[in-house]
């Protein structure tokens, strides 16, 4: 059993603070899913899980099965297991997906086989619908936003993380490529059993990847928590409304 | 190297031996000076590779002259030794060159000055250097007719001793209209020796489209970041950007200019 726990944090940028106090645990064969408006600090909660060195962490800590890897590095965290598919995907001319993701599996695989490597890559990307030459060219290099999605999961499944993190996966994606993508990813958590941590804006991608647990993010921190019912909750009231509410409860305690 | 192409000038230790079918022509000058003078017409659609090795205590005055409405692919490996060197090439109507450039040199201090001297004349110019001590490019376009294109990008990563400066100046004179020219400049400077860009537009003329761009900095760290959250480490991460960097753009010898990559960044 993995988990993720993010214990009080409180991180700052540009002695702005985005998190504050904030407090989630997630664990093998989990699905959580962070809602909230715009600029609520869902990205950067991701981002400093991942280890982004431009955020800094004010107090509070970030365990991995109990090892507290707040101070660790990115590259230390991904071999631990832990995963950003990200909201706008890096391009990076000249250096292949291929050759990328190769060499980010060699650091993580002491027993690297190349034979394993390129008929498992090969499986995914026709399995994600994904131009076979895509994969020669460089990262994310004139792809468009769907395939940059694609992309990133077609990396979760080559590396295998313990802990999966997805920001806003679905931005991009169009009717189809969102259901395949859904799909993939599900797949993906029935092999795997990893943890799973989804933002999202939209009810869309939850339709397929069901979560087991739904969070409103606002102001940092996390106002609201429940099981997949409360997605609609905020289709209908709207995250304003949820605010408020949660704001008179606190008040009221 | 392989002898990849039909054409092929060797410049080893300042002595020139050449392949060359009819496309190209080359003339020597018969010079008792430490100057190695070198006359190259191109008359026909072709490849034309020249490799220079070796070259201590020479200066290189190179002319390229490129015939109406033929189209050449120039690739260049410089290797080894000190550089001096100037190159005068001249585009005709409507032709068109493609060069490019891989140095693994010691030293250099490299002149270039293009004319672009026929209407539809089109140049894309693709430099990539390792720079280990100080290395200095000149280039200067002339868009001397209506109508021509020129793309220069040069691209280095200073190392070790290394301080790298690129001055790149392009010019169109008044009533030449329709001219495209774009300049795009990159160091990756890994040292804290000092690497300078100095990017010029000498335009005369409202009917022309124009860009340019300069850039020195260390890797990238939003690439970083990317790689490294796949689990790749700093060091692998930095070297993966810096080859893409060198290798992006080129077409032929990437084997051989991969090794020489691998020599500094295994």
């Amino acid at each position: 059993m993995d988990s993720l726990k993010i214990d009080n944090l409180t991180v700052t940028i540009d002695n702005k603070t985005i998190l504050e106090d904030f407090n989630l645990e997630v664990k093998s064969g989990e699905i959580h899913a962070i809602m909230g408006p715009n600029g609520t600090g869902k990205s950067t909660l991701t981002k400093v899980v991942m280890g982004d060195p431009n955020y800094k962490i004010k107090k509070g800590h970030i365990y991995f099965n109990d090892i507290d890897i707040t101070k660790m590095k990115v590259d230390g965290r991904a071999r631990l297991g832990l995963f950003l598919g990200m909201q706008m995907p890096m391009e990076i001319e000249g250096v292949s997906n291929a050759d990328f993701l190769r060499t980010a599996l060699r650091s993580k695989e002491d027993n690297f086989k190349l034979y394993s490597f390129i008929k498992e890559l090969d499986e995914n990307v026709t399995k994600l619908k994904m131009d076979k030459e895509m994969i020669h060219r460089g990262i994310n290099e004139g792809f468009s936003g769907g395939e940059r999605k694609k992309n990133e999961i077609l990396q979760m499944h080559i590396l295998k993380p313990k802990v999966v993190m997805l920001d806003e996966i679905d931005s991009g994606l169009d009717v189809d490529s969102l259901k395949l993508v859904g799909q993939s990813v599900m797949e993906y958590y029935q092999k795997q059993k990893p943890a799973i941590l989804l933002i999202t804006h939209y009810q869309r991608l939850l339709d397929y990847i069901k979560p087991d647990y739904v969070h409103i993010m606002s102001d940092g921190k996390i106002i609201k928590s429940g099981d997949a019912s409360l997605v609609k909750i905020i289709e209908e009231e709207g995250y304003d409304k949820i605010k408020e509410s949660s704001a008179s409860v606190r008040h009221e305690k | 190297m392989k002898n990849k192409m039909m054409n092929k000038i060797n410049i080893v230790d300042g002595n020139i031996t050449e392949i060359l079918d009819d496309s190209v022509k080359i003339s020597k000058a018969n010079t008792m000076t430490d100057i190695v003078q070198i006359e190259i017409n191109v008359l026909k659609d072709t490849d034309l590779t020249i490799i220079y090795q070796n070259a201590h205590k020479m200066k290189f005055d190179i002319t390229i002259k490129m015939a109406k409405n033929i189209s050449c692919n120039i690739y260049e490996l410089k290797l080894q030794g000190k550089y001096k060197i100037s190159y005068n090439y001249v585009l005709n109507e409507n032709s068109l060159v493609n060069i490019y450039k891989i140095h693994d040199v010691e030293k250099i201090n490299e002149m270039t000055v293009i004319h672009l001297a026929g209407e539809k004349a089109k140049l894309n110019y693709l430099l990539k250097t390792i720079s280990t001590d100080k290395e200095k490019y000149d280039v200067m376009v002339y868009h001397k007719a209506k109508n021509t294109i020129s793309e220069i990008i040069n691209n280095g990563v200073n190392i070790k001793e290394g301080s790298l400066k690129f001055e790149v100046s392009s010019f169109v004179p008044k009533n030449n209209i329709d001219c495209i020219l774009a300049q795009n400049n990159r160091i990756i400077n890994l040292t804290n020796h000092k690497c300078e860009i100095r990017p010029n537009l000498f335009i005369d003329e409202n009917d022309v489209i124009a860009s340019h761009s300069a850039h020195i900095g260390k890797c990238n760290d939003e690439e970083m970041f990317y790689l490294m959250s796949r689990g790749i480490t700093m060091k692998e991460a930095e070297n993966l950007i810096i080859k893409g960097f060198l290798l992006k753009g080129l077409t032929e010898y990437k084997d051989e200019w991969e090794k020489i990559i691998d020599k500094y960044w295994r």
